[in-house]
């Protein structure tokens, strides 16, 4: 237990400390030129009716759902291809990791670049095929969509990870018996490989939605929530409120109110893992 | 990252003016000049040398301004042995980060920019600048050239605040205009409209999709396009807010944004609801924009062979009447100093250096932007280099004539344009305009209402 | 083996070549895309149709990126930061990291979980608040304290991963020798985590890199990091397109170097902290 008090020191300063703050100003109204007043629930009465905090709810969730699946659905494809043996392999898998690394602000920006629908690389790519150009993150309606496709280029590969690891520690007897019994492949995977990953397939759905629900950092770089709110996620909103309007309190009541989202999200997701082990 | 601060690209851009022999005669922008004056500021016996040795920090906006003053400050440096570290950040954040600076109570910089447009109330409100009427009165503070009353009145009521202080030295008056593509109007025997209907007129004549041209350029991004639509609905003679009550549910403010929206939605690029300026700018450089609504000071790199390919075909248009007025709208920028500061004496010359009038002629010579002085424009050095572009002048002289601030005067200037610029993108998007209207003007209301209680 | 069978076998070598070249090349087009932009002239990088390979390369626009702006400056704060915040987190994480592993105290490590999965943006407005108070926001100490906020939770956690697997009995010998409880850890437990300890350095000197959002918010000319800096490039023009995708590679090269050449422990980080993550 003495190991772990310099970090519970620590922990308590830069991360303890914050909530419990967070928490104090929620209560409070902070204005630029007037002194900080107590206001009891006044933050929270006025978030409750503020149809663009409830618009930014259902943008979260929107974002979260695609977020989460696709790369789940494509990670485990790559996984699967990764477990094969083939050459070049491991430098193969390297590149695969890398926009997992990528710094997200200079990824967002190269993307913004590709995303001009007059001027970028990738209207000019679906004009090869024929296909018409596309708005991306300068439309209402496929904002949401396009920075999903981010998304899912920086964080399949660790999901990718995660079920490669799985695969890794699949016994091997199941598949001689099945052979022997003439199973196709996709039997195979249907009622071997798949039953066995889906615990680690279930974790990468966590990690997935822990880090989907973060996302920051490329809809701020890229459209800064817009057009109009239609990319303006929890995050987003918050920030605009604490450091473009100077609004603190309300922001903070914000951050109060997501993290009780996110707690009863990453239970709902743990009781489903549970569940997952059972079976 | 910009030209200004660029030697080497300054030496190929001339390389290039070179090499393109008639295209050096088009170009308003490239002479260089004014060196002369430069001793002008030390006259008169003012000692500009009192705080010699002293280290100032300026917070600048980026753009042309900030590339002017960067260009030029070693200049100051030799002249007042003061030390400058300087930075531009892109205009949105230094805003953010300017707020951030005062709420904390002591700011790193010593120097600010400021928009007078956004963030003038709020700096009055939060006390963050110094009053700088004792400072211009004070011989032993102030050189002679400083020459206060040289300033239009517009850009010193725009700096005036409404107890009568003066919290920053205008620097820049950012006029609306209708910057429009030469070629492509007289392509299609298009004259520049002069009046409304004609200006609507013409965006759907020059509107050619297939060629690759839209016919109007604008701002469809929330905030951003708040500007924009100012001109809108002060041709439609109101101001966003008229004796403390918001105008952008009256049928005049719903039917000023419908028709902005509408230009926007059918005859702007694909994708407009996301764009701010700097994606017009780039649509309208590369030759695929009729016409763009926006302010003067964005002229520079227009006319720069390296960033685009329209140089010396462009038209810099008056903004024609509107159905009830004729009006533009007028931003601007002024140099203040913090309230925090030790360092006042050293930061109040170098406004004085960089709001003097040297440094105006400059801005106006290079086009970096409109100055609030009357001298530049009389700068015989200066006009002689617009003499073949007359037109870019006279659309800052003749658009002061009508100019009237875009943004109303109050504190929650971001969440105004922030709210309201949100209904305005959905407009743009294709929602209705009076719903809209009513809906945002709503929610801005009660924080109006806050603010003035 | 027949023809046929042999057909077959092509064919599947050739579906499974293709499939393997669908997966990566995203990755690949994306970065390259990036590099070709950064050896364009600026007017040549919004030619449409826009060509990959540059007509006319130059390195300009690297130039440019550290001769107009204080790059260095910003690499170099970015580099004490990661590091600083590295170092600390490792200093108080392996400890804790082994306390919690070996007294089970599984309550520590929901705390730890928690953290995890606050956005670090919630974080950002309370210790600003805070820094306003102390006035420390003029030096990097502001942001190595933000950043531990991202570097302590990684190194706890893939070190919990790692004691929990080394064998107790190494240990359990050595008190019985006579040791105390520190120095079974430091003579003992340590030396045999070495590998945890490379894996934890990595993840979260790459994390702290990475980090934007408190630079943002708590930099100031001189603090500033890379990530912000590269945002700040975002110029008056936006159609400097070629200044600004130097800069970001100048940014993420690093990390996208390191993440080819050591990821084999990436990836065992990865997944030992990952699959302890839910």
């Amino acid at each position: 237990m003495v190991f772990a008090l310099p970090a519970l020191l620590v922990i308590a300063a830069v991360i303890v400390f914050p909530w419990v703050f967070t928490i104090y100003m929620s209560l409070h109204d902070w204005q630029v030129g007037k002194p900080t007043t107590f206001i009891g629930l006044d933050n929270y009465l006025a978030l409750a009716t503020d149809a663009r905090f409830l618009g930014s709810i259902l943008r979260t969730l929107y974002y979260t759902v695609l977020a989460v699946g696709l790369p789940v659905v494509f990670g485990t494809l790559a996984a699967l291809i990764f477990h094969e043996r083939f050459p070049l392999r491991g430098f193969l898998r390297g590149v695969f990791i890398m926009p997992m690394m990528a710094t997200p602000v200079a990824v967002a920006l190269v993307w913004t670049m590709m995303y001009h629908p007059q001027l970028g690389v990738l209207n000019y790519l679906l004009s090869l095929v024929g296909i018409p150009p596309q708005n991306w993150v300068y439309d209402q309606a496929t904002v949401i969509p396009s920075l999903v496709v981010i998304e899912v280029w920086h964080w399949t590969p660790l999901v990718m990870l995660i079920v490669l690891g799985g695969l890794a520690a699949l016994p091997i007897e199941p598949y001689d018996s099945a052979r022997i019994d003439g199973a196709s492949a996709w039997q195979m995977f249907r009622y071997i490989t798949f039953p066995l990953v889906a615990p680690f397939i279930v974790v990468a759905m966590i990690i997935r939605t822990i880090d989907a629900l973060k996302a920051f950092d490329t809809i701020f770089v890229i459209t800064q929530g817009g057009p109009g709110t239609s990319s303006e996620t929890i995050n987003i909103f918050l920030y605009l409120q604490a450091f473009a309007f100077y609004k603190i309190g309300y922001a903070s009541a914000t951050v109060v109110v997501f993290f009780v989202l996110i707690c009863l999200l990453s239970l709902a997701l743990l009781h489903v893992r549970q569940r997952a082990k059972w079976t | 990252m910009t030209r200004q601060s660029n030697p080497s690209r300054e030496v190929s851009r001339r390389s290039v003016l070179k090499a393109g022999a008639g295209l050096a005669g088009l170009s308003a922008f490239a002479a260089p000049g004014l060196m002369t004056h430069a001793k002008a500021q030390t006259s008169g016996g003012f000692d500009w040398k009192k705080y010699k040795g002293e280290k100032i920090e300026v917070s600048l906006a980026k753009g042309p301004r900030g590339d002017l003053v960067q260009k030029y400050r070693k200049e100051f440096e030799e002249l007042t042995g003061i030390t400058v570290g300087d930075e531009q950040i892109p205009e949105q954040q230094q805003r953010q980060k300017v707020l951030i600076e005062f709420t904390s109570g002591k700011t790193t910089f010593d120097v600010v920019m400021i928009s007078l447009h956004v963030q003038k109330k709020l700096a009055a409100k939060g006390n963050w600048l110094e009053d700088l009427r004792p400072y211009i009165k004070d011989a032993a503070l102030t050189a002679p050239e400083f020459d206060y009353p040289d300033f239009t009145q517009s850009g010193i009521d725009y700096v005036t605040n409404t107890d009568g202080t003066v919290g920053s030295i205008p620097c820049n008056l950012d006029y609306f205009v209708l910057f429009w593509n030469k070629e492509i109007f007289a392509k299609k025997g298009v004259a520049y409209p002069k009046t409304y209907e004609e200006m609507v007129a013409a965006v759907k004549k020059l509107h050619d999709p297939a060629a690759g041209v839209s016919g109007w350029l604008g701002r469809g991004l929330k905030n951003a396009n708040m500007t924009p639509w100012a001109n809108f609905i002060l041709s439609w003679g109101k101001d966003y807010i008229e004796n403390g009550k918001l105008q952008t549910d009256s049928p005049d403010g719903i039917a000023s944004a419908d028709a902005y929206a509408k230009l926007v939605r059918e005859f702007g690029p694909p994708g407009s609801v996301g764009y701010n300026w700097n994606e017009c700018q780039s649509v309208f450089a590369q030759g695929r924009g009729a016409m763009w609504l926006d302010g003067i000071g964005f002229a520079l790199p227009l006319e720069d062979p390296t960033k685009s390919r329209i140089v010396g075909k462009i038209g810099y248009g008056i903004y024609p009447p509107g159905p009830k007025a004729h009006r533009t709208s007028l931003y601007g920028d002024g140099y203040g100093i913090s309230r925090t500061t030790n360092k006042k004496g050293a930061a109040w010359l170098y406004i004085q250096w960089a709001t003097g009038k040297l440094m105006q002629a400059r801005q106006l010579q290079g086009g970096y932007g409109c100055p609030p002085r009357k001298s530049p424009f009389g700068n015989a050095d200066v006009v002689a280099q617009f003499r073949s572009q007359r037109e870019f002048l006279d659309s800052m002289l003749e658009s002061a004539k009508i100019a009237r601030p875009g943004l109303p005067e109050i504190v929650a200037v971001t969440e105004f344009r922030d709210i309201l610029g949100i209904g305005l993108t959905n407009i743009i998007g294709g929602a209705d305009a009076a719903t809209e209207l009513k809906r945002a003007t709503a929610e801005f209301k009660p924080i109006l209402d806050k603010e003035s209680a | 083996m027949s023809p046929a069978e042999l057909l077959r076998a092509l064919v599947r070598k050739v579906a499974f070549g293709f499939a393997v070249a669908v997966i990566v090349s995203p990755a690949i087009l994306v970065f390259l895309w990036m590099l070709s932009l950064s050896l364009k002239p600026d007017i040549e990088t919004l030619d449409y149709p826009p060509s990959l390979l540059p007509e006319t390369p130059t390195l300009d626009n690297f130039v440019a990126v550290f001769r107009d702006s204080p790059f260095l400056r910003y690499t170099i704060n970015s580099i004490i930061v990661s590091f600083s915040a590295t170092f600390i987190a490792l200093a108080i994480g392996v400890p804790a990291g082994y306390g919690i592993a070996k007294a089970g105290a599984a309550k520590l490590s929901v705390l730890i979980l928690i953290s995890r999965i606050t956005p670090g943006l919630s974080y950002l407005i309370p210790l600003f608040i805070l820094f306003q108070f102390l006035g420390l926001t003029a030096t990097l100490w502001p942001i190595i304290i933000t950043h531990l906020v991202i570097t302590v939770p990684i190194v706890v956690w893939v070190m919990i991963g790692f004691f929990e697997s080394l064998p107790m009995e190494l240990e359990e010998a050595a008190l019985i020798d006579g040791c105390n409880l520190w120095q079974g850890f430091r003579h003992i437990a340590l030396p045999l985590a070495r590998p945890g300890i490379v894996v934890a350095f990595i993840l979260s000197f790459i994390f702290s890199w990475n980090n934007f959002i408190f630079g943002v918010v708590l930099a100031g000319r001189e603090t500033r990091t890379l990530p912000v800096a590269v945002y700040n490039v975002l110029t008056f023009e936006q159609i400097s397109w070629g200044p600004l995708a130097a800069a970001a590679l100048v940014v993420t090269l690093p990390v996208l170097i390191l993440t080819v050449f050591i990821q084999r422990e990436i990836v065992a980080g990865l997944t030992a902290g990952g699959v302890k993550g839910g």
